[in-house]
Formats: C-alpha cells, structure tokens, sequence
C-alpha cells in the first residue's frame, strides 16, 4: 500500500534495435494491459455511466442523472445498511488489530508452543471461508442442539436465538470476523517483531528502560508500519463484507435479516442488482462503496507520509 | 527483501533474548501469566473446529440429540455416503449424505475439480501474464511506462465489486455465463500481483539481463529463463495469496453460475446451506465443509513456511 515507487533509474540503454525491442516490450504487455482494459477499466468507466441510469439488465440503459444518488440518500435502508456498516468495520478492525498484536507478542518465540499456537490461530485463515460460516450458524443453532446454547444450559440460562435477535447481530459478525482474522494479523505482526534489532532493547535495558518502557517507546514505534497496513487493509476487507450477512444472517426473502440487523454494503448492492434486477441503482451503490474506500487509502497516504514527516 | 534475513536470523536472537538472566524468577512468571489470556483464547480456536469435525463423524440420529454428545458414539461416514439412504423409500434415521445431494455427474466431487481447475488456471495464467508485464514495466524502458504502472497502482484502490455488474453484463453478452471462461478470464490481470512483483525486480541488479542480452537471447528467452527463476520466492509467495483467494472466490461464482453443474465448492455449499432448518442436515453439510477445506490446510501444513514468509514478505514491502 506504499505510494509510487520510482522505477527503473539506473537502466543503462543497450544498443540494439530500439524499434524490435520497443515492440516486443508492448507485446509482453499486451496480454496484461488488454485484460486489465477489458475486465477493470471498461468495467469501472461502465458503471459510473450505468449508476446515471435506470438500467434494468434487460431494457436500453435510459439515463436519468443524478436520481439514483438522490435516491440513495434518502433511501432508509441504505443508511441503515452504511450504519451497519460502520459499526461492524470499526468494531471488528479494532478489537482484530489488537488481538492480532497481542497474540504476536505473546507467541513469537521459536518453541513448540508458540509454533502450535501460531498454527492454531492461523487455521481459519486457511479453511474455506464458506465452511467457517455455515460451522458459526450450525454452532448458533437456534436449540440446544447447538454448541452456544448448550453452554448457555451449562451455565444456567435459556435457548437464546442468535441469529434472530437483532441487538446480537452485530456483535456475532465482529466476533466471527475477528476470530477469523486475527491469526493473519498476528502472522504480520511476528515478522515485525523479527525484523526489530535486538540491540535497542539491550541499549534500552542498560539504561535501565521497564518492560513497558521497551514496548512503548521500541516496539510499537517500530511496529508502526505494521500496524498501518493491517488496519488499513482491514478497514477495506471489513467494507466489502458479504459472506458472513449471506450465509449467516439472510432470510428467505430478506438479505439483512431480521429487522435488516446485518443489511451491509456489498449485499445490498447484491439484493438491489441481482434480486431486484435494479442494474442502475446498484451501480450507484457501487460508485458509493468505491468512494469510501477510496477516500480511506488516500488517507492511509497522507498519514503515512505525515508520520515520515515527524 | 528485509524478511530474508531476519527468517534465518530472528529464532537465535529471540532464544538469546528468552535466555537471558532475568532480574528474578518474578518477571518471567508475569510474562507467562500475562500469556494465559491468551493460551485460554486459542480453546475459542479448538472448540469450533472440534465441533465441526465431530459434527462430521455423527449419524443424523444423534445429531437431533438433545444434549448433543461430545464424544461421537457411533462414528460413522454416513454423511459423506449413506449405503442405507434411498430415493425411493424412507428409511427412518437415514438421510442422504453430501455425495448423495446433488444431481449432477461425479456429484460432491465436481465441485472439487470445478474449484481445483478455476483455481489452478487462475493461478499459473496471472503469474505468467503479470509477470510478463512486471518484467517490462520494472526493466524496459518503453514510453508511456510510468503512466501505465501508476493506472496500475491506482486500480488497487478500487474494490472488485465496483466493477460487479458491468463485468457480469460483458459475461453475459459474450455468452460466457456459466462457464469456466467466465471464472478464469476476468480473474487474471491481478493489478496487486503485478505490484509486488514489479517492486521485487526493482531489487533485482540488471547485470544478469545485460548479460544475457549482450550473448544475444532473446527477450522472451530472457523473461522464461532468467527472469522467472529470479522471480521464485515472489511468485511464491503470490500463488498464496492467489490461491487462498480463488479457493474462497463465492460472490463472483455466485453471480455467473447458473447449473449445478459449474458450481464451485463455495457456492455449492451454500446450496447446502438450504437444508439449514433441522439439526439431523448438520452433519451432511460439515461433510461438505471438511471437503472443501482439507485441501487448504493440508496445502498450508506442507508449506507452512512459504505461508509465513510469503505474508510477513507483503506485508512489509506491500
């Protein structure tokens, strides 16, 4: 997520044929850039055009300016959905980043316990999202035929409906987020700690830093980039989540739920494309979610060159 | 290539560092009760997945039980294939298992081969393609270069979704819905990898590629033997993260698959999750579930090292 990157200043020309060379370059890039064109640029070009339109996928696109934002804006449920939205991104990069550094921290040794703890943690980055999701409904089963409830028994209390109590919705897409992301986090944050010379904490320990002095003032400045890139490209997975609202959370003829209580971004842009067949709308959506997301990494630049710059 | 180093290097300096005399026995036991948080946090880790695997072993009969067992008492791989299930006549207690679900040819197992070729294709077409293009933009000097890479850059910041509908649109005029065409193509020219492996060739010295350019190869010649070989550990590293991406690919397959039959393993697996309602269906959709995430973790257990060094090498130069 760095910025640009000077290219290529030290090339030294070499004699030969500049037009040949210069035409198989553009060849070795042609299979990239047409893809790119095709799949990327066309597509993006296209649907800014198709959210100032109320193209349905089967009529002629008709424009109608600016009606599909005007209607965004005062449409309840998208707010809802952004509300969402925001709540879940905040609450689930926060409490993930942090348990991401606090696992690395704890487990960044070279014995077996900390290997097995390190694998053990990563699992869920490496098993099929889908399956995570339909384990997490199965675990919340609405009886006591379900591992939630059944402790819930043990504990003294009665069969709570997860997946239908709107006030837990949220809090059950953060948890399942954060229990599914923090060994990835935590993978990031080990290589950090790695690469952190041993001698600033020795020079630190001479004169006579705590322990909570070292990480003050050694680790966690030196981590900073580290934590910049996992919370900057956890900010911009937790925009785009679907899956969990899809699998988990989706009624039979509602997306968000009950009471919309995980209506997000991407799966009412899904419901408005592919349920309701509003290509146009959609796309507005889209154009939406774009603008978050880009607005987030041009800030992720500004910090980071304000941080260089102190 | 800061991590290089510090793979080889970071296990002997952290020995030596938990080595080290401690001011007493008191700092090291806060360290290790200050650990217990989260030695306690990993049971979070081992429990679902337990539940998932004994969920598996269970016949439906003893999936309904309430109190469900936490040990299997008749472990059994009727939720893979039931012998006793039959279409024609209900047998009580006996319910299809997950290669029984579907009807298509091979059943379960197609989904397998549709994940595992869209996977690989992707995975082998991106690298080549990206590479070919991360070879000339990092070490030919061609006009217009700069401004093709910063498009590149800047594409990065434009979630996929963006382009969700018009990319379904094109699938849909070309004819390509519901087909392998429509999963590989659009999924190949991966800005993000491209990146990487354009800033790895910047590290790269280009006394190698004179050379070999003054003996008189070829470019292309260039590119397969010496630029791929130099390119190893990024590539490796890339086809993780390609990998696992693909793998888990559910919203763009949801949009363009129509028949069963193209379905890959996440989309089929939400099909399953249709049979959500009754707690005797668990078991066959964990089968399906292991299925689908056996291949992962055994993929990730082999390579476990090139996971690790593959992340940490992304994270800090990405």
């Amino acid at each position: 997520m760095a910025g640009p990157v000077p290219i290529g200043g030290r090339l030294r020309r070499v004699p030969v044929d500049r037009l040949r060379r210069y035409g198989t370059s553009y060849a070795m890039l042609l299979p990239f850039l047409a893809l790119f064109a095709a799949f990327l640029l066309w597509p993006l070009a296209n649907s800014l055009y198709l959210s100032f339109t109320s193209f349905d996928g089967v009529n002629p696109a008709v424009f109608t300016g600016l009606d599909n934002f005007a209607e965004l804006a005062g449409d309840a449920r998208f707010r809802h959905a952004l509300g969402n939205t925001a709540l879940y991104v905040v609450a689930s990069v926060v409490l993930g980043t942090l348990l991401s550094l606090g696992l690395a921290l704890a487990f960044n040794g070279p014995s077996w316990p900390h290997r097995i703890m390190r694998t053990l943690f990563f699992l869920p980055s490496v098993t099929s999202s889908i399956a995570l999701m339909l384990m997490w409904k199965w675990v919340l089963f609405p009886s006591e035929a379900g591992l939630a409830n059944t402790i819930v028994h043990w504990l003294g209390g009665s069969t709570v409906p997860w997946l239908a109590t709107p006030s837990l919705t949220i809090p059950i897409l953060v948890l399942m987020s954060v229990w599914g992301g923090m060994g990835y986090g935590m993978v990031l944050y080990v290589a950090g700690l790695g690469s952190i010379p041993e001698e600033y904490y020795e020079a630190a320990r001479i004169d006579g830093a705590s322990t909570w002095q070292r990480f003050r003032h050694i680790t966690l400045p030196l981590l900073r980039p580290v934590t910049t890139y996992v919370v900057v490209t956890g900010l911009i997975g937790a925009f785009q989540v679907f899956e969990a609202v899809y699998i988990v959370f989706r009624g039979t003829n509602n997306i968000g739920g009950v009471l919309d209580s995980a209506l997000m971004i991407v799966p009412y842009l899904y419901d408005q494309g592919f349920t309701h067949f509003k290509l146009g709308y959609a796309s507005a959506i889209a154009w939406v979610l774009f603008l978050i997301i880009f607005v987030l990494s041009l800030v992720n630049l500004r910090v980071g060159r304000a941080m260089k710059e102190l | 290539m800061a991590v290089a180093p510090m793979d080889r290097l970071a296990p002997a300096r952290r020995r030596a560092r938990h080595e080290q005399p401690r001011a007493g026995g008191r700092a090291r036991r806060n360290r290790h009760l200050l650990r217990l948080p989260f030695y306690l946090l990993s049971l979070t880790m081992v429990v679902p997945f337990y539940w998932l695997v004994i969920t598996v072993l269970k016949p439906p009969t003893e999936l309904s039980r309430i109190p469900p067992s936490f040990v299997p008492e008749s472990p059994s791989f009727v939720n893979f294939h039931d012998p006793e299930w039959s279409a024609e006549r209900v047998n009580p207690g006996h319910l299809q298992g997950v290669f029984q679900r579907f009807q298509v040819e091979f059943g379960f197992w197609r989904f397998l081969f549709n994940s595992v070729l869209v996977t690989t294709a992707i995975t082998v077409g991106a690298l080549l393609i990206c590479s070919l293009a991360a070879y000339v933009i990092a070490k030919h000097r061609i006009r217009g270069r700069r401004v093709i890479f910063l498009m590149i850059i800047a594409s990065m910041m434009v979630p996929w979704q963006t382009t969700l509908i018009p990319n379904y649109v094109i699938m849909r005029n070309l004819g390509w819905l519901d087909t392998y065409t429509a999963y590989i193509v659009p999924g190949l020219a991966k800005a993000f990898v491209l990146f990487f492996l354009v800033q790895f060739l910047q590290s790269v010295p280009n006394e190698l590629i004179q050379a070999a350019r003054v003996d008189g190869a070829g470019e292309w010649r260039i590119w397969w033997q010496i630029v791929l070989p130099l390119l190893r550990p990024a590539l490796a590293a890339m086809s993780i993260f390609i990998v696992l991406a693909e793998w888990n690919n559910f919203l763009w397959p949801l949009v363009i698959v129509q028949s069963d039959e193209m379905a890959n393993l996440p989309v089929a697996l939400a099909r399953l999750n249709s049979y959500f309602g009754a707690p005797d269906h668990q078991g066959a959709i964990m089968a399906g579930g292991f299925i689908a995430s056996v291949p992962t973790i055994v993929f990730f257990l082999i390579f476990q090292k090139y996971f690790t060094r593959g992340i940490a090498l992304s994270g800090l130069k990405g």
